[in-house]
C-alpha cells in the first residue's frame, strides 16, 4: 500500500516538474518579446526619439512588472465577484484554474501578458507623450485596466469565463485591450507635429532603422509560440493541444503576411515591407484567441483577413488624424477584436460556420466589445485627467530637437568616435 | 592647387578609387551625402503615404591636387563615373589658397605630395 502511495506521489511530482518546465520556458519566451516590442518601436520611429521609446518599454517592464506584482495580479485572480478581485502580492492556495504549476510561475507567466499589453500602448504614443505621464499610466493600466479585463476573460468566476467566452491567449484581454488603450492614448495626446498639413493631408514620416523593426518582429514572431502554446498552461494531457496551437500560430502568421505583400503589391505596385511585418504581428495577434478551437485551414483563413484589416485600418486611421507611428491600433486593436470574433464564426465545434449556431458567436462579440470599450474609456478618462493635471505632451522645443537630446541627454547615434 | 569634388554614384567609389591611386593620385576623402540634381529625386509610397521628393544617395569624393595633376585626376573620375546617364553625378573644382601638413607644420603644395 505504502508503495502504490509512494508511486502516486511520484507521478504527481513528475507532472509537476513536467509542466513547470514547459510554463516557464513558454513564459521566459514572451518576456523576451519585449525586446521584440522595444526594437520594432525604435525602428518605426525617428532617430532622434529612439532612447525614450527603450525608456517607455523599460518602463513597462519595471514600473508595470512591480505594479502587477504588488496588486495587478491578485485584482485578476482572486476571489472575484465576476469582475474584479482585491488583494496583494502572489496569491497562494488554489486560483480554482487546476494549476500543475506552482502560483510564483503562474505569476511569471502572466506577467508577460501584463506588459505585452501595455508595451502596445507605449508604441501608439511614441515620440510625443511625456516620460513620467506615462509611467503613471502604465501603473493603472498594470493595477486596473489590464487585471479587470483578465479577471472577466480568465478567473475562474469572470463573468466572461462563466458565459463560455473563449479567449486562449488573450486576443482579446491582452491584444484589444493594449490596442484600445493605445487608441484613446493617440486621440488625447495628439498626432507628432509635421504629421498633418493645413489642408489636412497626412505625411509620411518613415521610421529611421527598418532593419533594426524587423528584428524586433522576428523576436515578436518567435515569442509568440511561447504566448500561444504556453497558455495551455501545462504540458502533461495537453501535448495535442499544444502541437495544434503551434501549427496554427504559424499558419495565421505566414497567411497574414502573404495577403499584405499581394495587397501592397496591387494597391501600391510595390511590396512594402514595413506593412508585412505588421502583416504577420496582425496574423498572430488574430489568431491568439481561437488558435485551441480552429482548424489549420481556418487558421490560414482568419490571418488571410488580418493581413488585409491591418493594411486598410493602417490608411483609414491616418485619414482620421490619430498618429499612430507603429500600427499599434491597427495591428493590436483591430485585430484582437477581429480575431476574437473570428472564433465564434471558425471554431472547429461552436463555430457558425460549423454548427450553424450563433450562439457562441454572440459571446465572442458581446466579449470583445465590452472589452474593448472598457480599455478604450478607461484609458481615454486617465488620459484625460493627466492632461488636465500635470500634463501628457512634451514640450515644442523637445519634440522638434528630439526626447533623447532633451529628456535623456543622450542620442541613439553618435557620429563622432 | 585645385580642390576636386566629384559627387557620383556610390556603385562607382571602389573604380574610382582604384584609377586614382593607379594614377598617383592617393589621396582623398569621402563622404556618404544625399541630394537632387535635374531628375529633383523620387517618391516612395510608405505605410500607405506618398514621401515625395526624396534626395538619392550618392558619394562625394574630395582630392586635392596640384596644378599638373588636375586633368588627370579628372579624367580618371569622368572614365570611371561616366554610363552616359541620368544621376552620373558632377565634379567641381575650386581654387585651393593654402594647404598644411599637421605632422610637420609643412605648407603649400608640399603639403599635398
Amino acid at each position: 500500500m505504502d508503495e502504490i502511495k509512494e508511486l502516486a506521489a511520484n507521478q504527481q511530482e513528475l507532472v509537476h516538474a513536467i509542466d513547470s518546465v514547459w510554463v516557464a520556458l513558454c513564459a521566459a519566451l514572451i518576456f523576451q518579446m519585449e525586446g521584440g516590442f522595444a526594437l520594432l518601436e525604435a525602428g518605426f520611429i525617428r532617430s532622434k526619439n529612439s532612447m525614450s521609446i527603450i525608456a517607455k518599454v523599460m518602463i513597462d517592464i519595471m514600473i508595470g512588472g512591480l505594479a502587477f506584482y504588488a496588486f495587478g495580479f491578485a485584482v485578476a485572480y482572486g476571489a472575484s465577484n465576476g469582475y474584479f478581485a482585491f488583494g496583494t502580492g502572489i496569491l497562494s492556495g488554489d486560483l480554482g484554474l487546476n494549476l500543475t504549476i506552482s502560483n510564483s510561475l503562474f505569476w511569471f507567466l502572466q506577467l508577460g501578458f501584463a506588459i505585452a499589453s501595455i508595451s502596445i500602448v507605449s508604441g501608439g504614443i511614441a515620440e510625443r507623450m511625456k516620460i513620467w505621464s506615462y509611467a503613471i499610466f502604465v501603473v493603472i493600466f498594470c493595477i486596473i485596466i489590464y487585471p479587470v479585463a483578465a479577471n472577466w476573460v480568465w478567473n475562474p468566476n469572470g463573468w466572461l469565463a462563466k458565459l463560455g467566452f473563449n479567449d486562449f491567449a488573450g486576443s482579446s484581454a491582452v491584444h484589444a485591450v493594449g490596442g484600445f488603450a493605445a487608441l484613446a492614448g493617440a486621440i488625447l495626446v495628439g498626432p507628432r507635429m509635421g504629421k498633418y498639413n493645413a489642408d489636412g493631408t497626412a505625411n509620411a514620416i518613415p521610421g529611421h532603422n527598418l532593419t533594426l523593426a524587423s528584428v524586433g518582429a522576428f523576436l515578436l514572431w518567435f515569442g509568440w509560440f511561447g504566448f500561444n502554446p504556453g497558455s495551455t498552461l501545462a504540458a502533461v494531457g495537453k501535448w495535442e493541444v499544444i502541437g495544434k496551437v503551434a501549427v496554427n500560430t504559424f499558419l495565421a502568421s505566414a497567411a497574414g503576411g502573404v495577403s499584405t505583400m499581394a495587397y501592397t503589391l496591387i494597391r501600391y505596385k510595390k511590396v512594402d515591407i514595413t506593412m508585412v511585418i505588421n502583416g504577420v504581428l496582425a496574423g498572430l495577434v488574430a489568431i491568439t484567441a481561437g488558435c485551441n478551437l480552429v482548424g489549420p485551414n481556418s487558421a490560414i483563413v482568419i490571418g488571410f483577413f488580418a493581413g488585409v484589416f491591418v493594411d486598410i485600418c493602417v490608411v483609414l486611421i491616418d485619414k482620421m488624424k490619430i498618429d499612430d507611428p507603429v500600427g499599434a491600433i491597427a495591428v493590436h486593436g483591430v485585430n484582437g477584436f477581429f480575431g476574437t470574433i473570428a472564433v465564434g464564426v471558425f471554431a472547429e465545434e461552436k463555430g457558425l460556420f460549423f454548427s450553424g449556431d450563433v450562439h457562441f458567436l454572440g459571446i465572442q462579440t458581446l466579449g470583445v466589445v465590452v472589452i474593448s470599450l472598457f480599455s478604450f474609456f478607461t484609458t481615454y478618462l486617465v488620459f484625460f485627467l493627466l492632461k488636465k493635471t500635470i500634463g501628457i505632451r512634451i514640450h515644442r522645443h523637445e519634440e522638434l530637437v528630439g526626447m533623447d537630446a532633451v529628456e535623456f541627454g543622450v542620442e541613439a547615434y553618435t557620429t563622432f568616435e | 592647387m585645385k580642390k576636386v569634388e566629384a559627387i557620383v554614384k556610390p556603385s562607382k567609389l571602389e573604380a574610382i578609387q582604384k584609377g586614382l591611386t593607379a594614377a598617383d593620385i592617393p589621396c582623398m576623402t569621402v563622404m556618404p551625402v544625399k541630394g537632387a540634381g535635374l531628375q529633383r529625386g523620387y517618391s516612395e509610397i510608405y505605410r500607405g503615404l506618398e514621401k515625395p521628393m526624396i534626395l538619392l544617395p550618392k558619394v562625394m569624393i574630395i582630392c586635392v591636387v596640384s596644378d599638373e595633376n588636375l586633368e588627370k585626376c579628372i579624367d580618371v573620375i569622368l572614365e570611371n563615373a561616366s554610363e552616359g546617364n541620368i544621376g552620373d553625378g558632377k565634379i567641381f573644382v575650386y581654387d585651393v589658397y593654402d594647404a598644411v601638413r599637421i605632422r610637420n607644420h609643412e605648407r603649400g603644395g608640399g603639403a599635398i605630395k
